[in-house]
């Protein structure tokens, strides 16, 4: 293993010596969720905001997202074999299903395009596959301090919203919120919503609610996608349980960021989506076109907490599109 | 199939009277899935906190489900309800909160877009021959590549927060009794009003017509083409609407919203007996169809089943429902072209 990716790393030094002499124009691919995602299109606008140094410097920058999310890990795989195809200089992408993805990021390096994996996967991820960095926030990092907010803001009993079950990175919120939870004294557990429910927000409301109602004892509701935040206020609101449920969730919008200052969500797990395009692509650029590089390997940019005490600072960014 | 209406006695006559009704096999359906969660759920479920989960579920849905049901006895598919739902909270949202103009000019403007979207659906599929799915497919598409170009443009965010007024919230966001949404009051004259489209004017007859034979249609004086625009324009405008009231109720417009509005209204209309070929199909069908829908969608979070198994669930009643429509349907037809 040791071995394996010291090779990959001297093959990778190798073709990099060759790229930057070659030609000084990167063309870098950043695979990333649907543009019309909230959440994405802040990563995204971090990937521009990144890519008009590329462009000064005679590269380009281009968004691969899939239609929808029905097939997650086949279509993201599907999107980096596009890249590579489309002759991709650098490429930027998620490690989401990992089962799924690793043979085209593996397909990626193995051509010797160099990798930065951001958002999903972790270091691990980038070590295994022989990427030159991981850029985002770890998501079971992101859950564990939600499931400690709550926790520490007295509630003894979590369930986690999942929206889109089998998706890795979910899946590491859940069992992270669980985990921090947990850690202070409490319970808990995770709700997984069908698909009749994606992008419902009537839907998700309402089965949060059926979900709330059945189980009196839960005290707090986490939740990872901003249209699931929207419809657990109501979800709260109509079960009776306005201000005696906590609701924290991963990512905000303005109307999420409203309702913190209203106090009808507790808190907002930051990851910093901007961060992880911006510098993603930065990096790339930087070590396609000068052969840089950060020595820091995994650049956190989370988790970071959003509540009552920071909302107003974070609401001017919201307007912007860069938070 | 007709040694049944043979064989008719007194009693025989009288089963065969029930079962001739095209939506007899629905309504059944919908009594042994209620019967079915109500005994999973217990108390809670039978009672009103129950009721409103499903039936707000089902009355947005429903909406919905209503033209795309006509489009489908009619003989055509609207799958670009899933794009101008979001379109239509989004124009709400962006003139009344992000401009901060009036309320009602954007719920004007969101109907508008509703129905000129149905409008360019009815206009392609009546002057190509491309078939209806493939061209609503392209008009989903392309509104929701509009719904995002503008919404990034204009607001810089693809989640647009908004307030409504209180007489926006009072007919389209509010909860009677805390907990029913005042949508399902929409949906009930939504449904007496395509009950009277279809089963009692003349129009409806139309519609039949379409569906069975469009050439025999034009033929015999109907005006085809306008129908289809008008069909495809009621459907543009109940996904609109259905957007209008999300938007009024959370506050909060997504691009991303929508997209299970196409798989979930084409379910509940195939649960209510609609022929997928067209030509047959009532409103209460619908209606049923759409209720056992919602029931099976929020029961399972009142009965203890793992949720993890609520898409096997759901998949497994669109199965057996297409599977009893259709015996229902051989004998609702056999009947009826015997009378005739």
């Amino acid at each position: 293993m040791k071995v394996e990716n010291t090779w990959k790393k001297a093959g990778l030094a190798a073709v990099l010596a060759l790229s930057s002499t070659a030609l000084l124009a990167a063309d870098i691919f950043v695979i990333g969720g649907k543009p019309d995602d909230p959440f994405w299109s802040i990563v995204k606008r971090g990937a521009e905001d990144a890519g008009l140094v590329v462009e000064a410097q005679g590269g380009s920058v281009t968004w691969l997202g899939p239609q929808n999310y029905d097939n997650l890990g086949v279509d993201a795989a599907e999107l980096i074999r596009q890249a590579i195809d489309q002759g991709a200089d650098g490429i930027v992408g998620p490690n989401w299903v990992p089962e799924a993805m690793d043979p085209a990021f593996q397909a990626v390096v193995d051509a010797g395009i160099p990798l930065i994996i951001y958002n999903a996967g972790g270091i691990e991820a980038a070590d295994r596959l022989g990427a030159l960095n991981y850029v985002g926030a770890v998501d079971y990092l992101a859950g564990v301090a939600g499931g400690e907010y709550v926790g520490k803001a007295g509630k003894s009993n979590g369930v986690c919203i999942n929206s889109l079950p089998g998706a890795a990175n979910i899946e590491d919120y859940c069992n992270g919120f669980v985990e921090g939870i947990e850690s202070t004294g409490g319970k808990g557990s995770v709700l997984p919503l069908p698909a009749t429910a994606q992008g419902n927000v009537t839907a998700v409301s309402q089965a949060v609610r059926a979900h709330l109602l059945k189980n009196p004892e839960i005290d707090a509701v986490f939740t990872t996608a901003n249209l699931d935040a929207v419809g657990s206020v109501q979800a709260i609101a109509q079960s009776g349980k306005a201000g005696s449920v906590a609701l924290c969730g991963i990512n905000f919008d303005e109307a999420i960021l409203t309702s913190i200052a209203n106090g009808s969500q507790a808190c907002a797990i930051d990851q910093q989506g901007y961060q992880q395009g911006f510098y993603a692509v930065s990096i790339l650029n930087g070590h396609i076109n000068y052969g840089l590089n950060i020595p820091t390997r995994e650049i956190l940019t989370g988790p970071g907490i959003v509540d009552s005490s920071n909302v107003e600072a974070t609401m001017a960014g919201a307007k912007e599109g860069s938070r | 199939m007709s040694t049944d209406s043979i064989a008719s006695g007194g009693i025989a006559a009288r089963i065969a009277g029930f079962v001739r009704r095209p939506e007899a096999g629905t309504l059944a359906g919908l009594i042994i899935v209620y019967v079915v969660f109500a005994v999973l759920g217990g108390g809670l479920f039978i009672g009103a906190p129950g009721w409103s989960s499903f039936l707000n579920m089902a009355a947005e849905v429903g909406i919905i489900a209503l033209p795309v049901g006509l489009l489908m006895i009619a003989g055509e598919l609207d799958i670009s309800v899933g794009a101008v739902l979001p379109a239509a909270s989004l124009t709400v949202a962006i003139i009344s909160g992000h401009y901060d103009l009036p309320v009602y000019y954007g719920v004007a403007a969101a109907l508008a877009v509703g129905l000129m979207v149905g409008a360019i659906n009815g206009f392609l599929v009546t002057r190509t021959t491309i078939p209806s799915l493939i061209i609503t497919i392209g008009t989903m598409f392309g509104t929701m590549g509009l719904t995002l170009g503008f919404t990034v443009m204009i607001a810089g965010s693809t989640g647009v927060f908004m307030t409504p007024d209180d007489i926006s919230r009072a007919l389209l966001g509010q909860f009677v009794g805390g907990m029913f949404r005042v949508t399902i009051f929409w949906w009930v004259a939504f449904v007496v009003g395509t009950f009277y489209l279809l089963h009692i004017s003349r129009w409806g007859n139309w519609v039949f017509a379409l569906g069975g034979d469009r050439e025999s249609a034009r033929n015999a004086g109907i005006p085809t083409r306008r129908l289809t625009i008008g069909l495809y324009m009621y459907s543009g405008f109940a996904a609109a609407f259905v957007g209008v009231s999300q938007v009024i109720t959370f506050q909060s417009a997504q691009v991303a919203a929508g997209q299970s509005f196409i798989f979930n209204s084409i379910m509940c209309v195939v649960i209510g007996g609609v022929l997928l070929t067209g030509g047959a199909g009532t409103v209460f069908g619908i209606v049923f169809g759409t209720l056992t829908f919602a029931i099976v969608n929020q029961g399972i979070f009142f009965s203890g089943i793992d949720p993890n198994f609520g898409s096997i669930i759901i998949g497994t009643l669109l199965l057996a429902a297409v599977l009893s429509n259709d015996s229902f349907r051989q004998m609702a037809l056999s009947y009826a072209s015997k009378k005739s």
